[in-house]
């Protein structure tokens, strides 16, 4: 089953609503008395009345490292007055995904809120953001495991929602993608985890098979590893051996679920390093998924910047990173003071 | 009202998505889209050959001894011993062969398939199958059930012999009050191949059933590992009640109107 409702309204971890995070979070007993301030015009924001800014910043209260909350219902307007949707246009460059005034909801938690984005060809782009701002929600739109409420989502000019199961499994095989822990099933080994799509959509013999999966399994360093089960693996190794099966056939676009998550900093340098130089080797829209801004400095040729289910800003990655934007330069420089609160 | 209602609403809806999901695995083994992966499907054959034959044929031998020593002891009272066979053929063909296969299938096959496709769903190994192009459905839970048919009969005849032997061993060996051929001829005489072939009906329309609630539950497990765990334990609830309603069903339909039996000409 593709498209059926069990799948489509499936929300994952990541879009579970902010209540749902509250309610998780044990109450403190003696918890200080708490004060409402208006910080810069950020919104209504309350802190704790006790962690007193250093003197020095206390002209300043955009300064302030406060913990947010949001007290009332704030108007469209106000969330999205950071939200300029400019795009840095990419010259020459055609879009290889687009999402046209995108909504989704799952129950009352709006996740996608009119997302138009264009994902240039044959680069590297990042969608960056905040957790829980719909990045995941984003990618499975792409590949048709969720449906918007309203909106499109044109891959190379097709329309995803509109595709019946044939078209929407043909139009799949564009696409590889690395899920956040590899998704390696759990009954194969590695090689035939990597063998599988060639197995089930090419009339190649086993030899030839042999032959790319070997070469596939050694460009990710794995050359050794065909006969461990996933269980046996390293999350570095997952993640290796899941992008060797994303590229297996191939595919014109190759999506990365947070390829960065759960690794240490020179692992996740070192992945970010071979999705540069597959991607010079094979070219396509490759599509990062992310909220590390290292990993965006390092690989990113094309950035665009979610935010409550919104482009922020989008364009050429050198473009965002000098971008005047208040919530776009706080989110690039990872600094505390700035739009984005704990919220 | 409306919180007495809530639960039977719940249930109905729960109901109707079983009902659907159902019907399209079904419409995927009838219309042939399942034999693309019939190399799956094998697989899974060889796993239930494997992996449940034995333990399937072992309870129905427990069971078999039983309806035996039932069987042995009431007619002994009776003042009957040599009419053991007619309660052990009953006991074995007809009820208890059904219910011990029903419950094992329940116990092994459904829960191991809704434990591992809901770790499947929750580790994003079904989204991976899906976007490579194949369609997760047909190729798991389709596979599945062509699977059990292919394998089920004849794992389902081999416990039936299990059991008669069981029962044989019973009454004729250890409690030894009629001879072999005496116990041979009543036990026969009160059953005949259409009496086999309804006991196999019967019994693949449970395995159907827990095969594909089993798949249900699986493949619409969420919540983490806690959700799997939920998923497991509603799917053993729902078959064994299933399993009651078909046993029942199906003696009602085969042996309600004629029992069979070669009682008063």
């Amino acid at each position: 089953m593709s498209r059926s409702d069990f799948d489509k309204d499936r929300p994952d971890a990541e879009e579970r609503p902010a209540e749902a995070f509250r309610d998780d979070e044990p109450e403190l007993a003696g918890e200080p008395e708490r004060a409402e301030v208006d910080v810069a015009g950020y919104g209504l924001q309350v802190e704790d009345a006790e962690t007193e800014a250093p003197d020095e910043l206390d002209g300043d209260p955009s300064s302030r490292i406060s913990v947010v909350s949001e007290s009332r219902p704030r108007t469209d307007q106000e969330e999205f007055r950071w939200h300029t949707g400019t795009k840095h246009s990419v010259e020459g460059v055609e879009d290889a995904i687009e999402f046209l005034d995108v909504h989704k909801a799952f129950g009352r938690n709006r996740v996608l809120r009119g997302l138009n984005l264009g994902i240039p060809e044959n680069r590297i782009s990042m969608i960056l953001g905040p957790s829980g701002t719909g990045k995941s929600v984003c990618i499975k739109h792409m590949v048709g495991l969720l449906y918007p409420d309203q909106g499109d989502i044109l891959v190379h000019g097709e329309s995803v929602p509109n595709m019946i199961d044939d078209e929407l499994f043909e139009m799949r095989r564009k696409f590889g993608v690395l899920f956040q822990d590899g998704a390696l099933f759990g009954s194969m080994n590695l090689y035939d985890n990597v063998a599988f799509p060639l197995r089930q959509h090419t009339d190649k013999g086993e030899e030839e098979i042999a032959e790319i999966v070997n070469g596939r399994l050694r460009e990710v360093g794995l050359g050794d590893a065909n006969d461990k089960m996933p269980n046996e693996l390293s999350g570095g190794m997952r993640k290796r051996a899941g992008f060797a099966r994303a590229l297996v056939l191939d595919p014109d676009i190759v999506l990365f679920d947070e390829p960065d998550s759960g690794l240490d900093p020179v692992r996740t340098a070192l992945l970010c390093e071979l999705i540069k130089e597959i991607h010079e080797e094979n070219g396509g829209a490759y599509v990062v998924i992310t909220h590390d801004i290292a990993s965006a400095r390092r690989v990113a040729e094309f950035i665009a910047v979610l935010w409550r289910g919104r482009i922020v800003e989008s364009g050429p990655a050198a473009d965002l990173f000098a971008s005047e934007n208040p919530f776009v330069r706080q989110f690039l420089s990872g600094e505390s003071q700035g739009p984005l609160g704990m919220e | 009202m409306n919180g007495l209602l809530a639960a039977p609403r719940a249930w109905i809806e729960t109901f109707g998505e079983i009902a659907g999901f159902c019907g399209q695995v079904l419409g995927q083994v009838f219309g042939g889209r399942v034999f693309r992966f019939f190399g799956e499907a094998l697989r899974q054959a060889g796993i239930l050959i494997l992996s449940s034959t034995l333990v399937i044929c072992g309870l129905v031998f427990i069971i078999g001894l039983q309806c035996g020593i039932e069987g042995a002891y009431f007619t002994r009272g009776t003042g009957t011993p040599t009419y053991a066979g007619v309660f052990a053929a009953w006991c074995d063909l007809r009820e208890l062969v059904p219910y011990a296969f029903g419950y094992m299938m329940a116990a092994k096959v459904g829960t191991g398939i809704v434990a591992e496709l809901g770790s499947m769903r929750i580790s994003d190994e079904i989204d991976a199958l899906e976007v490579m192009g194949i369609n997760s459905m047909t190729f798991l839970c389709a596979t599945r059930l062509l699977a059990s048919w292919m394998v089920l009969p004849f794992v389902y005849i081999a416990s039936v012999g299990a059991g008669f032997f069981a029962s044989y061993l019973a009454v004729v060996v250890q409690i030894h009050e009629v001879s072999a051929g005496g116990y041979s001829l009543i036990f026969w005489m009160f059953q005949n191949p259409p009496d086999l072939l309804f006991s196999a009906i019967k019994a693949m329309a449970m395995a159907t059933v827990i095969v594909l609630v089993g798949c249900y539950y699986g493949y619409n497990a969420r919540g983490g590992p806690v959700g799997v765990g939920t998923a497991t334990a509603k799917s053993m609830v729902l078959n064994i009640v299933l399993v009651h309603l078909i046993g029942m069903l199906g003696t009602q339909v085969f042996w309600g109107a004629n029992p069979r039996a070669p009682i008063g000409g």
